[in-house]
Order: C-alpha cells, then structure tokens, then sequence
C-alpha cells in the first residue's frame, strides 16, 4: 500500500537539498549544519520539507556533579527548573535551565527510607513533588523543600492481581488533586487515587481493537495448538501521561503493531476526567508518528508528550527519536529530530519538556545521560504564535503572523488551512475559498463554499429570479401562443364551412 | 445537414435502446463519423473532468494529470471492446459487421457525454453535504452506458438475453487476452531489436 522505497527519495533527497538551500538563502548560523530534517506531511501523505522549527542548541550533560546520570527516566519542566527522576542513582533531581544542580532527593521520610529507581516525576503549581518510587512500588509526595507529605502503596482492589508486582512508573496530578498514575504489566488504563492516595478506579481504558475476521478465525477455524501460538490480544498500555492547563490528560501508547499502525490506531488520547477520549482527530492522518517505516524498518513508538497551554502538543518517538508537532485540530505541524550519534541526535529519548512559551525544548535521553536542549527558530516561534493567537481570539494578529510562516514556508497547509479559517470567521467567504483550497482543506472550503453560495444568493436574489422567470415564462407564453393560434384557425376553419 | 441528423439521433437512441440500435443498423440512421464524434467527446470530457471539476470532488491531482493517457484510455477501450466482440461474434453467428459495432458502442457512450457535462458544472456549485446527488449522477451515467453497450450489443447482433449475457462477459475475457498478447509481442519485438542492435554493435567496434 506504501511505497516506502519511493519514500526514502521523496523524503530524503528533497529533504536535504530544500533545508540545505533554505540555509544557504536564509544565509543562517553557518555552524548550522543540522543533524536532522524537519518536514511535515501534505495531504498527499508526502512528506514536504519545511524550515526548521526546532535547533540544536546545547547539552545538559551533568558531568560536573559526583555522580552523573545513570539511566534517567522521567524529566518534568516546572517553571524553569527541570526535575529529573535519576533511576538508577535512585534520587530525583532538581536542575536549573541550565543545569545547576538546586536539590536532590533521594530520601523518603528517613534517611533509611531511600527511593528505589524512581521512574516517573510531576510537580504541581504549588510546587509539590510527585515521585513514582517504582522499586519500592509506591508513589510519594514531597513539599517544595523536600520533606515526605504522603506515601501511598499498591491500589487495594480485586481487579489487579494478587501475583502481578506493582511497580508505578508515571504519575501526574490534575488541578483538582486526583492523582494518576501507570503502572508496569497493568493494561486496564490509568490508575486514579484520590487526594489522600486511596485508589478509586482504573480510568481510559485502552480499548480493545479486534477485527471481525481475526475473532472469527481465532475462535471458530484454528486449532488449539495454533491458538496457543497466536499472540494474546491484550489492550495496549498507555506509555507516559501529561495533564494539560485545561485537566485533561494527554495518554501515549507505544506499542502499537504493524497491523495497528496501518490501520490508523490512534497512538495519543486525550482524556477528560470520565475518561473519555476527547482528541481532535481533524488532520488528514492519524496521529501515530511517521507514515512510513524508517530506514530500518521501525514504526514511531511514541513515549512521551508535552503540550502546551493552547492545545499544540508535542510527541517524542524513541523509536526513531522523532518529535513530533501537532495543533489543536491534530494536524502535523512539523517533524524534526533523528537517532544518530552526531552532536544534536539522541540514542535513546525517553522524556519531552517544554519551556513555558515553548521557546526552547528538552528531550531526556537515558543512554546520552542527558538533556539535549532545542531552540525555536524564528519560523517556529512565528507558527506557534499564529497557533496561540488563534486560539485566544486574535484573528488580526494570528493573520499577520501566518502571513510570515507563508513567506519563510510557501509549502505549509496549515498555514493556508490557517488564514482561510481566520477570513471564514471574518466572512470573507471568497478569499477563505482560495486559502483553504490552497491547503486543501476539502472540510472548511466546504464550509466556505456553503456560505459563500448563500451570500451570492441573497446578493443577487433579483437576478437569479428575474433570470428563472424569463427561461420558464417564454416557453409557456410560446406554447400558449401556439395554442391560441391553432384555436384560432380551428374556429376559422368552422366559420369558413359554416 | 445529414452529420447533424445522425448526432441528433443519439439522442433517440439513449431513450429508445431497442427501436435506436434498431433502426441505427437496418435504417442507417447513424454513421461511423457520427459514432467517433462520441468517442472524442467522451475523451474531451474525461479530460476536461479531471481539469475543471470543483475542488471538492476532484480525487485528481492536477500534476498528474495527462492527456496522452486519457485519450489512450478511452480510444483503446473503445477499440479492444469493439474488436473482441467483433472477434466473437462473428463465431458466435452474430448479425452485426465490424462497423456496426464500432456504431453502435459509439452511440451508446452519450449518457457518458450528457450527463458528465453539467456534472462539471454541478461540483462547483455544491457542498460536501450535496455530493450525494453529484455521485448519484456519476453512478447513473456509468451505468446508463453499460446498459446501452449490453442493449446495443443485443439488437445489432440479434441475440437472445442470456446469450448476451454469455458474449458480454467472453468480450471482457477476450480483451484481456488481446491485451496480454499485445504486451507479449511488444516484449518479444523489444527483445529482439535489443539483440540486433547489440549485434551490430559487437560486430562494429
């Protein structure tokens, strides 16, 4: 179905000669000999090169401290100061933007209480510490300063099984105070605590996706030896959490199968506090990363998501060691970054962050043991913007600031999809058209036409009705005259034999 | 004036399949220059549907768009049918000549030209909600054609409905086999100038 050979030219050729020239034009940073392409993908489901959004700016690699990383987890941005969960040296880790070390823990309540390969870390606008303490399979709660508030153990429910250790890896908290968490081996969904810890339920429940063919034949026509062999199909397991400004909770997945992948699996979900899933889906693709497998065959894997306050979120991939950009509606917005080992990619990125105005980006990579920090450049700053604008309600200022992401990218359609939206809502129907057929955007020019057929109706009402009458009243003042006529010599003829 | 008849009538052989096809053999209502009139307008539109059709119905990118392959398209389906049923026919004691085909599968393509022609016009007046009646109208002109090419083939040859059925579906067959063969010899001859031309070529250096 996909031609991933034509593929690998389509994307990587032009990819390298449209950045390299962009570069040479643009006459940027001549050290910016970037180590990965960015590009997005058209409603073609090609991939287009695009300017980059993201650079390589520098590396928080910690070797100044007595011990440096050892196998980072989790990392969590909380107003410039970067909290990492240190796994394997078994402490968390608070760390200017910078990188100078500001506090550790690495204790519970007692100095004989120490966390064990703590996997995931949250902090609270209150500045309160959440600690997924995996090996000791408890979550903590620390203050800002660092002293235990609460600890709470394995969930007590019949629903988890006796026998499977519980070993929590990511936790977040949403406004309210409910605590959610993952858990190893545990695919039911995400497990929900209450403020004081005491688990209440599980919550988005990763559906179950089995076609009708593969019930059919799993249960009526194999055989229980090739029933034994065939894989258990098991819900998929959500891969980290984020909590977004509006509580909702952003939920990764990262093991989706071929299968899944071509069928459009959704690999994100956005669940609101029932646990429904309430993601825009509105792109010309699903959200599951690249369309086509990498060079050596790998599907994206997606392992952690930032977003920010205005609905973009962005998604890490380890498996290729992607991020990708996507707006409020789901469509992609960019795709940069690759595995490699030339300054700038990752081996094996395991956690986003982002700032809080998205000006710069932080991938954790947990084989580099540490923090590669990427700077917005000035196409990224303006596409964002134009997103923020969007959504607060500036239609003025988001129109100008797409206008710039046209002209330092002619290639974007969401751009186009952008400023026809923008004249849509200012009622410029006609204009709206051009754009939206620009960024072929079959939905809203659909829209556009609808009320742009209406306008020219009710412009040009007399025309189109005077024209109406004319074309019905001449052929039936024709056939009457016509009618008439023939009457008329038929009376004639009656008159004349009389 | 005679051309002018002989296209209008096209229009009485659309509604009137068995009185048409008909008179269009044993009358000589129709002609060849007629017929062929059809297939070139059905080629023009093909093209021009891929061109002007609205934005929101259009699966056509305009890059890929070549006229070289729709004229080809049509002119070889048009032809290979004809052939095939010619070729058949006439071992299946067909009535119809091989000029009566190629008319009657002419007149039977002006559903395609009447109804894709406002089609182009309709797709740009109407939204994505409306496009039920623009795919009702696509569907309705294919299969208005096929009934006319199935009709057409019964009347000119005088062939009872089930042995129509039997040719219909032995024409596809054979054009099929005349494509492949096509291709075969195609190779074949490719081949063979390849090797002549190496010849020479060893034999000249």
């Amino acid at each position: 179905m996909r031609t991933e050979k034509n593929f690998l030219i389509r994307k990587l050729l032009p990819a390298c000669l449209i950045s390299a020239s962009i570069f040479a034009a643009a006459g940027m940073d001549a050290r910016a000999e970037v180590p990965y392409e960015t590009y997005c993908y058209n409603y073609y489901s090609e991939t287009v090169a695009q300017p980059h959004v993201y650079l390589y700016d520098s590396t928080l690699s910690f070797g100044g401290l007595e011990a440096g990383l050892k196998n980072p987890q989790d990392m969590f941005i909380k107003d410039g100061y970067i909290f990492i969960a240190d796994t394997d040296n078994s402490r968390i880790l608070k760390v200017t933007a910078d990188g100078r070390p500001v506090m550790e823990i690495a204790y519970a309540s007692s100095e004989s209480d120490r966390l064990s390969k703590p996997q995931g870390v949250f902090v609270t606008d209150e500045g309160e510490i959440y600690v997924a303490d995996s090996g000791n399979g408890r979550i903590l709660k620390f203050n800002p300063a660092g002293k235990l508030l609460l600890a709470f153990g394995r969930p007590v429910t019949d629903l988890i099984d006796e026998s499977v250790q519980y070993i929590p890896q990511k936790v977040v908290v949403d406004k309210d105070g409910r605590i959610y968490a993952t858990a190893y081996g545990i695919n039911m969904g995400l497990l929900e605590f209450d403020t004081e810890g005491v688990f209440q339920s599980f919550m988005g429940a990763a559906q179950v996706s089995v076609s009708p063919f593969e019930y059919i034949w799993k249960n009526y026509f194999s055989t229980k030896e090739q029933r034994a062999r065939m894989a258990t199909i098991v819900p998929t397991e959500y891969s980290n959490i984020f909590v977004d400004k509006d509580n909702f909770i952003y939920a990764t997945i990262g093991n989706l199968s071929t299968a899944d992948m071509m069928n459009g699996a959704d690999a994100i979900r956005r669940l609101n506090p029932t646990g429904k899933d309430i993601l825009r889906r509105l792109g010309h693709y699903p959200i599951n990363g690249d369309q086509y497998r990498s060079e050596d065959g790998k599907w994206s894997s997606f392992t952690d998501v930032a977003a920010t306050d205005y609905g973009c979120y962005f998604i890490l991939d380890k498996a290729n060691g992607k991020v990708f950009g996507y707006d409020y509606d789901g469509n992609s917005l960019f795709v940069f970054g690759r595995n490699g080992y030339r300054e700038g990619n990752v081996q094996n990125a395991v956690a986003i962050g982002i700032n809080d105005d998205a000006s710069k980006l932080y991938i954790l990579d947990y084989k580099l043991n540490s923090i590669l920090v990427y700077k917005i450049t000035e196409y990224g700053e303006h596409l964002l913007s134009a997103l923020r604008l969007n959504d607060i309600g500036d239609s003025e200022g988001s129109i100008n600031e797409w206008r710039e992401v046209l002209r330092l990218n002619g290639n974007s359609e969401f751009a186009y999809t952008g400023l026809g939206k923008n004249f849509l809502a200012e009622g410029e129907y006609k204009k709206a058209m051009e754009y939206f057929k620009s960024g072929n955007n079959k939905k809203y020019y659909s829209k556009a036409l609808y009320y742009r057929r209406k306008e020219l109706m009710e412009k040009n009402f007399g025309k189109i009705m005077l024209v109406l009458a004319v074309l019905i009243l001449i052929p039936l003042t024709l056939h009457y005259v016509k009618k008439i006529r023939k009457w008329a010599g038929k009376v004639k003829c009656a008159m004349e034999e009389n | 004036m005679r051309y002018g008849r002989e296209l209008k009538y096209g229009l009485h052989v659309i509604f009137h399949p068995f009185d048409g096809f008909w008179d269009l053999k044993r009358e000589h209502r129709g002609s060849l220059a007629a017929a062929l009139t059809f297939v070139a307008l059905t080629i023009f539109l093909t093209t021009l549907e891929k061109q002007c059709t609205g934005f929101l119905f259009n699966e056509v990118r305009l890059k890929d768009v070549n006229v070289m392959v729709d004229i080809l398209t049509v002119a070889i389906l048009y032809v290979l049918w004809c052939v095939a049923n010619w070729c058949l026919t006439s071992l299946m004691d067909g009535e119809g000549k091989m000029k009566d085909i190629f008319i009657a599968t002419g007149y039977a393509l002006v559903p395609m030209i009447l109804i894709r022609l406002p089609m182009i016009l309709l797709s740009l007046g109407i939204t994505s909600q409306e496009g039920t009646f623009y795919y009702a109208l696509s569907t309705l002109s294919y299969v208005w054609t096929a009934f006319l090419i199935f009709f057409g083939t019964m009347v000119t040859h005088q062939y009872s409905f089930g042995k129509t059925v039997l040719t219909c579906i032995c024409t596809i067959v054979g054009m099929g086999i005349i494509m492949f063969i096509g291709l075969l010899f195609f190779n074949v001859i490719q081949q063979m100038i390849t090797f002549v031309t190496t010849i020479y070529k060893e034999l000249r250096f």
